[in-house]
């Protein structure tokens, strides 16, 4: 709401020496972008629409030949399945962990507050790699896994749990990879509600939890459809953690495009593989930005119309 | 901050975010208790306790170089990102640019792209163009990731300045130069210097891009602990993950003490 009721920006208007200026200062990094992330992405993506020749040359005739084996053809269809499935549980689960630490962040006393947000931030700059490492100790099948050994520990462990290779481990881990980045923009959301809002549905009368479910949570979609649009699009675009706990079970779409390109060297099929994962990658976000600017215009509306 | 959380709500909240914290900290904790252990494999419980694996690390030329190419990546990545993010950012905020949310969109492209293509097209393009200096390689693609952090960072930075100060100074007769440097620059220093902290941080820990544009020669260090990974055992391994944790506590504590983790992550 904040950012809405903010009067615009007082530029500096512009003249024409400053527009020399600022197109000298925007160009160099624009640029460097087209260059090097615009044009290598649409070659890339560009070779999904031609034929791999024998030569290893990939070049037309154009056909949808690759994204009708990518979709189609049961091997590569189960996993783009399985990617959308784990992209999907791990947002689900990582929203349900990530609520009551953003709301430990914006409302628990500053001690507890500053510490939730040390210990969450923390593994943000743990790389992915050695996360997953972890998660390969913690997971093992055997009784050598940290999990089968607690649970051997406290009588539990007549049979290991056996998760690891599969895409269970896959959910757990990206759960842990992800979650500071649903909680960050929660938090966000949750310190921007104005407390007085909270306050009146309290002493008009609401319980706690009521309050919670009509006020704090319908206030806090913005945070909450960023953080699932950011978790949705980096798990199902990830391949370091299926790789390390997935095995050939929890191969997902990022480790099937490594496969194709320094196995099979099939550039077609990877491009073709490229443009599914941009193409969910941009669908979550534009989807996201767009529910929120809706809801926001909606909302304007309503309140307009008293 | 105050009487937000009724009474019920506030043990719901602390129980349900200590046993999130425990979820959270046991990955790094168990790595971290492994790189202790005397026993020869990496293996749970850790037996006893000894400082061998991280002395055997650290002496390993190897490592050392994979470690060099790392700090060298992040660094020179930064510097070019600032170089390239720090006008483009100052432009876009304080003078109205035509077409000014289109370029930022443009800008900040490379956080919603994923990575692991960013990392597959530049290949593909570099190698395509003869162009095979992996160095080079290497740093283009941490540029490309780095630069939207630090367009962020800046721009959150500059909204922040308080900008009465700015146009006092202007109208009591300061170059424009003048101002942004002796006005703008002092308030926006520990957001930018958060910012490449963090930025530092994102390339070093850097791995779908690497994976790519590495060669046998530039091993930046992720790289060389995953394929280690698959050939050592013992808890060497442990012992430079903990290196790599430790790395990142460290900024965490320098992003905290610069600018209050809070504001270095917009909330």
């Amino acid at each position: 709401m904040s950012a809405t009721a903010l009067p615009a920006p007082r530029g500096i208007s512009l003249p024409s020496g400053k527009a020399v200026a600022s197109l000298l200062m925007l160009l160099p990094g624009l640029a460097f972008l087209f260059a090097f992330l615009v044009l290598p992405s649409l070659v890339l993506l560009g070779n999904g629409f031609m034929t791999q020749h024998q030569s290893g040359d990939v070049a037309p005739p154009f056909s949808l030949a690759n994204f009708d084996r990518l979709l189609f053809s049961p091997a590569y269809q189960r996993t783009v399945l399985l990617t959308l499935k784990v992209a999907f549980v791990t947002s689900g689960i990582t929203l349900l962990l990530a609520y009551p630490l953003a709301m430990a962040i914006a409302y628990a006393r500053p001690f507890f507050s500053r510490l939730t947000m040390v210990l969450v931030v923390a593994p943000l700059v743990v790389s992915v790699l050695v996360r997953s490492y972890g998660w390969q100790l913690l997971l093992g099948n055997s009784r050598t896994g940290v999990l089968n050994w607690l649970l051997e520990g406290v009588g539990l462990g007549v049979t290991p749990v056996k998760i690891m290779y599969t895409e269970w481990a896959v959910v757990v881990a990206s759960v842990h990879v992800f979650l500071p980045l649903m909680v960050l923009p929660i938090a966000t959301s949750l310190t921007r509600i104005n407390p007085a809002i909270n306050e009146a549905a309290r002493m008009l009368g609401a319980a706690p939890w009521r309050a919670f479910l009509r006020v704090t949570l319908p206030l806090s979609i913005p945070g909450l459809t960023a953080g699932i649009s950011i978790v949705f699009s980096l798990t199902a675009a990830s391949y370091i953690t299926p790789a390390m706990l997935g095995g050939t079970r929890g191969a997902m779409l990022g480790n099937l495009l490594e496969q194709q390109v320094t196995t099979a060297y099939d550039w077609a099929m990877g491009g073709a593989i490229a443009f599914l994962m941009v193409a969910i990658a941009l669908l979550a976000n534009f989807g996201a930005t767009w529910l929120i600017e809706y809801r926001q215009r909606a909302r304007r509306l309503a309140s307009g119309a008293h | 901050m105050r009487g937000r959380l009724s009474a019920s709500g506030a043990v719901l909240v602390y129980g349900a975010g200590a046993l999130i914290l425990l979820f959270i900290m046991a990955p790094l904790l168990v790595v971290v208790s492994l790189s202790f252990s005397a026993a020869p494999f990496a293996v749970f419980p850790p037996r006893g306790f000894t400082l061998e694996w991280f002395g055997r690390v650290i002496a390993d030329e190897e490592f050392q170089h994979a470690f060099i190419v790392s700090v060298s990546l992040a660094v020179a990545a930064t510097a070019a990102s600032f170089a390239l993010g720090m006008p483009a950012a100052y432009a876009l905020n304080r003078w109205k640019v035509p077409g000014a949310q289109v370029m930022e969109a443009i800008l900040l492209s490379p956080q919603i792209f994923p990575i692991l293509i960013t990392g597959l097209a530049l290949l593909q393009f570099m190698a395509r163009a003869g162009l095979r200096d992996a160095e080079m390689n290497l740093f283009i693609g941490h540029v490309l990731i780095t630069l939207p952090y630090l367009v962020r960072t800046i721009t959150a930075s500059l909204k922040l300045v308080d900008r009465s100060l700015e146009e006092a100074a202007l109208t009591l007769g300061a170059s424009p130069w003048r101002v942004f440097w002796l006005v703008t620059v002092p308030q926006i220093i520990p957001g930018i210097a958060a910012g490449c902290l963090f930025s530092f941080m994102i390339s070093f820990d850097d791995f779908p891009i690497s994976l790519w544009l590495a060669d046998a020669q530039t091993v930046p260090l992720p790289i060389f602990l995953h394929s280690s990974m698959s050939r050592i055992f013992d808890p060497s391994i442990a012992a430079m993950s903990t290196l790599m944790i430790l790395t990142g506590v460290l900024a965490v504590i320098g992003l905290e003490k610069l600018v209050g983790l809070r504001r270095a992550m917009g909330i």
